[in-house]
Order: C-alpha cells, then structure tokens, then sequence
C-alpha cells in the first residue's frame, strides 16, 4: 500500500546503457511539499533518474507511483500532464522565441477566425505572462521580447512562474543555480522555497551542497547508480553530505 | 535586467528583433531606385510585371524553404522536385489525363519526395543537407533517365493553365496572385498559430522544444512536405507558362531560393525569420535580374551581382542581429 503522503515512488528502477549499469536497483520518493535535494558526483546515476521520472527516457525495470496510483510515464508530454514539469539547466527555455510564446509552448490558447483554424490567443498569452511572471516575482520589460535578453536567473524565474502558473505538483529543477551569480542564485533558492509554500513539491539537483542545504528538507545521495541513503536535513550537516558525495562512504557515526 | 541601452536605442533594437525582413525592405527600396535611374524601360507596367512573374515562381519554392529553415533544416532538392512535378503535370496532359488531376498526381509526387526526405533526415538523424542533396541527384537522375533527356512539349490549349499561370494584364499573371495567396497564408501560420509557434521552437532549440512536449519529428517531417509541395506546385506554374518543360528544369533553383531566403533575414542555424522578408528576397533578386538586363548588362552578371548582395545580406543581417540582442 503507498502512503497517501508520498507524491512520488520510484521503487526498484534499473537502467543499463550498454554494459553500464546506469541504475541499480534504486528507490527514490517525494513527499507532498517537501523539496528533496538530489545530490551525488558527475555519472552518479542523478540525470538519469531524472530522465526516467519526466518521460524522456524509459527504465528497464522498476516502477514509478504518482500520487499513489502506478503510472507508465512515457513521453515528456506525459509527465507534464501529470503536473511534473522539468527545468533543465540548458533546455528550459528558447531563446529565439518571446518570453510569453516560451512561457505558452506546448499548450497555447487558441481562438477561431472566421470559424477555422486555431489561431494563437495573442492578447492572452502576453496578458497570462506577464501577470504569472509579477505573481512570482518576476518584472521583465516586455514579454513580447525575445528570452535571450534575460539573465540566467530571469530564465530560472520564468521556467518555474510558467510550472507553478501550470498547475505543476512537482517541479524538477536540474542544476538550477549553476553558473548564476551568488545575488541570482538566492533569487533561485526563494523561488523555491515559494513553490513549497505554495503546495509544491521540488526535487533539486545540485553539485552546489550549500545552495542545496539551504532549502532542501531531505536528501538523497546516488552514487555509482546505486542509492547511498535517505537523510532528513536535520539528521546531517552540509559538510556530511560533501563528506559522502567526496568518499562515497556513510559517514562514521559520530 | 543587464540591458544598458538607453530606452530609445532598446526600442529600435526591438523593432530589429521583431523584424528580420528589414535588411531586405532597405535592399529591394535601394536597388528599386537605383534601376529607376539607371534602367530605362524598368519602371513600365511590362517590366514590372516580367520582374514579379518570375519572382513568383522562385518566391513560391522560397516560401517552403523559409519553413524548413526556421525549422533548423534544409531542402537541396527543391529544384529536382520542381522538374519532376512539371514532368509528370506535362506528360500527364500529353496522355490525355484532365489536367486537374495531372496537377495532383505532380503535388503527390513532391509530397512523396518531401516525406521522404523528412524521414531520412529525422529517422537516421542524418544532416538534412546530405539527405537532400542525395535527393537532388537521385531524382534528377530519375528525371533525366526516363525521359531519356529529351523535353516535352504540350500542344493543346487550357483554361487551366491559364488559371495557373496566364497573363492578365500588361505583363502581370496569374502566378502572382497565387504566390501572395500561399505566402500570406503561410506567413499567417507561421506568426500566429500554435503549430508557427512549434516551428520557431523545433528550429530555436531542439531538445528544449522536445522537452516541453513539442513533436519536434512531426514538425520536421511535415514543413519537409511542405517545402516539397510547394516546389512541386511552382514547377507546376511554370510549366504553365512556358507549356513545356525539359527535365533539367529548376537545376540551380535550390540555391536562388536559399539565398532569397537568407537575404530576407532568415537565420540557416534555424528559429528566426519570417516570409515578408523572402518576400522581399525574391523581389529584390527578380528586379536585379530584369534591371541588369534593362541597364545593358549582358545577362551573366545577374549571378555575380546576387553573389555579393547575398554576402553583403548575410553580414548586414548577422551585425544587426547581434547588435540588437546586446
């Protein structure tokens, strides 16, 4: 029986690329409103839990139940209809395209002209933007300019305005403060800590241990593929976690 | 917000943004004033409508490529596709089939072709200027290998053709009305509905569209057909107005219409650019080519001179892309 309070549960997941074992038998679960801080070393196996939970790529074995019922999450559209929705570090945003039509990709609102042809609901998409955007706060000039405009911590801010704005239940956020200035990055981590005061549950992906620790409730430390442990943030300090992640060893008990 | 332009500045730098065929409007306003002067039967009815009647047939395979090159991907056989659609319109007519239907048995052989072009590409994740250049050869071969080389020629008379491709007034035809029907509409897809939006984003960022749930494979495949339906439909118009073809037609095609394309403002990386400015792209390269001739020059320099309004297009183009995002 999965416990109501579970969002999600990856229970057993295998992956293999070849003759790596990408994944080895990991469990993994998200609470309602708790943001996880998914920590580990570069091929720990992080992104490709990642990739299985949003759809992008299927595992080999293991099961994964959202919001307690068992679900086949097969395509990144999938995930997001569910209320999964993804910041990738690179691939949130596009940056040829205007801040309100990346804020609108996928599921634009449509009117009929002369009762044909879906057109875009121009007025709507910006008006929507804009007020989802101050809602988070985030004030961009126009949203009808182009996202290449904006700082690295503006593109963060819109990626998660546009997740909360979509009714997302969870928000996965990958390496989301990586190569910000420090001023931004906190910016990042109060947009957070917004999302869970706002119902959200957040998993944060991260080499950054601090910037995690600072709005993480629980960790969870791959290593190798293979799961080292659960810890509740108050259970270890920032410099245990490094300590793991560095050794790939539990620390001694103290 | 790291922008220290003054307001004034951003503003036009916008304006830029918003409007990639600004480059060409200047170079089509520009050369239009030059050939007044220089050109002396250039600013005639006739010569007007000789300029738009060949910038229409050129401007309607452009219109496909703009598509897939905002898509991110290219179409080398366009030209082939052109020949090969004109072919079977021409020998369908000769054997007697309405033309009506010779018409879509050609736009189901560019529909074939684009499909297969967008297939290989997207399937085997091979460079779509390889795919299509093996297009090219492949069915140009064809071309020339069933037809034996020779050029066929259509006798009878049609009001269909007509419509395709008539004159109606001074040296105006049909062709036109056509190009701006398709290229409005177009434009008018690409600008203003979810699927434009889809587009921008296959081209933009590939694996960012994906992610966000855009079938960045259909989006390809489909503006492949596109691209291949309209350089089809264009061979069609052609043959309409010549009644005949010769199985090297529309050889060279390819790259006129990429470079009306790329002089519209159309970045070839993909995910901007519009078809106003390969609108005017083919415009500015149809009046260069009627108003060398009318100034004197022999015939040959029309490719030397799009040679370097295509350079100067691309270089003045890039700078103010660059200038107005900073």
């Amino acid at each position: 029986m999965i416990e109501n309070n579970f969002l999600v549960k990856m229970v057993g997941i295998n992956k293999r690329y070849g003759i790596v074992e990408a994944l080895k038998d990991v469990d993994f679960n998200v609470k309602r409103q708790e943001v996880v801080g998914l920590v580990g070393d570069n091929g720990a196996g992080k992104s490709t839990l990642i990739k299985i939970l949003t759809g992008v790529c299927p595992p080999d074995s293991g099961e994964i139940y959202f919001e307690g019922k068992k679900e086949t999450i097969d395509s990144p559209k999938k995930a997001r209809d569910m209320g999964i929705e993804t910041v990738y570090q690179n691939l949130a945003l596009i940056d040829l395209l205007s801040i309100s039509r990346n804020f609108f990709l996928g599921r634009e609102p449509t009117k009929k002209f002369a009762g044909f042809c879906n057109f875009l609901d121009k007025k709507k998409i910006d008006e929507i933007s804009e007020r989802a955007l101050k809602d988070v706060g985030v004030k961009v000039r126009d949203v009808d300019e182009e996202v290449s405009i904006l700082s690295g911590g503006e593109r963060q801010a819109v990626s998660i305005g546009r997740a909360i704005y979509f009714g997302a239940k969870l928000l996965v956020l990958d390496e989301p403060t990586a190569a910000l200035s420090i001023k931004e990055s906190h910016k990042v981590l109060d947009y957070v800590a917004d999302a869970r005061e706002r119902g959200l549950s957040v998993i944060f992906i991260t080499h950054n241990i601090y910037h995690v620790y600072s709005v993480a409730d629980r960790f969870a430390i791959l290593e190798h593929g293979e799961k080292l442990g659960d810890f509740n943030k108050d259970e270890v300090s920032a410099e245990d976690i490094i300590e793991i992640v560095r050794t790939g060893k539990m620390p001694p008990r103290s | 917000m790291k922008n220290n332009k003054s307001s004034f500045g951003s503003v036009v730098a916008l304006q830029f943004r918003r409007h990639p065929e600004f480059g060409a409007l200047a170079g089509l306003i520009i050369v239009f004033i030059v050939f007044s002067f220089t050109a002396t039967r250039f600013l005639t009815i006739e010569s007007l409508g000789g300029i738009l009647a060949v910038a229409s047939e050129l401007g309607i395979v452009a219109t496909g490529i703009t598509f897939l090159m905002i898509t991110g991907e290219f179409d080398l056989s366009v030209g082939s596709t052109f020949g090969l659609s004109a072919m079977i319109l021409a020998l369908a007519a000769n054997a007697g089939i309405p033309l009506f239907i010779g018409l879509l048995l050609a736009i189901s052989a560019a529909f074939f072709i684009g499909l297969v072009n967008g297939i290989i590409t997207v399937k085997f994740n091979i460079p779509s200027f390889i795919a299509t250049l093996g297009a090219l050869m492949f069915w140009r071969g064809m071309l020339l290998a069933v037809t034996g080389g020779f050029a066929v020629r259509y006798w009878g008379s049609s009001s269909f053709l007509y419509a395709l491709n008539g004159q109606f007034y001074g040296g105006f035809r049909t062709s036109a009305l056509w190009f701006f029907i398709i290229i409005f509409s177009l434009n008018l897809i690409l600008i203003k509905t979810p699927y434009g939006n889809a587009t921008y984003a296959t081209g933009g960022n590939k694996e960012a569209a994906r992610v966000l749930g855009v079938l960045v494979n259909r989006v390809k495949i489909t503006n492949f057909i596109i691209s291949a339906m309209l350089a089809g439909l264009a061979g069609c118009i052609q043959f309409a107005r010549f009644y005949s073809v010769d199985p090297l037609r529309g050889t060279g095609m390819e790259l006129e219409a990429i470079a009306a394309v790329v002089v519209g403002g159309t970045l070839m990386s993909g995910g901007y650019g519009n078809l106003i400015g390969t609108l005017f792209g083919v415009l500015l390269m149809g009046m260069v080519r009627s108003g060398l001739i009318m100034s004197g020059a022999p015939a040959y320099w029309y490719q030397a001179f799009i040679g370097i309004i295509l350079i100067s297009a691309a270089i003045i183009n890039t700078k103010l892309k660059r200038w107005s995002i900073k």
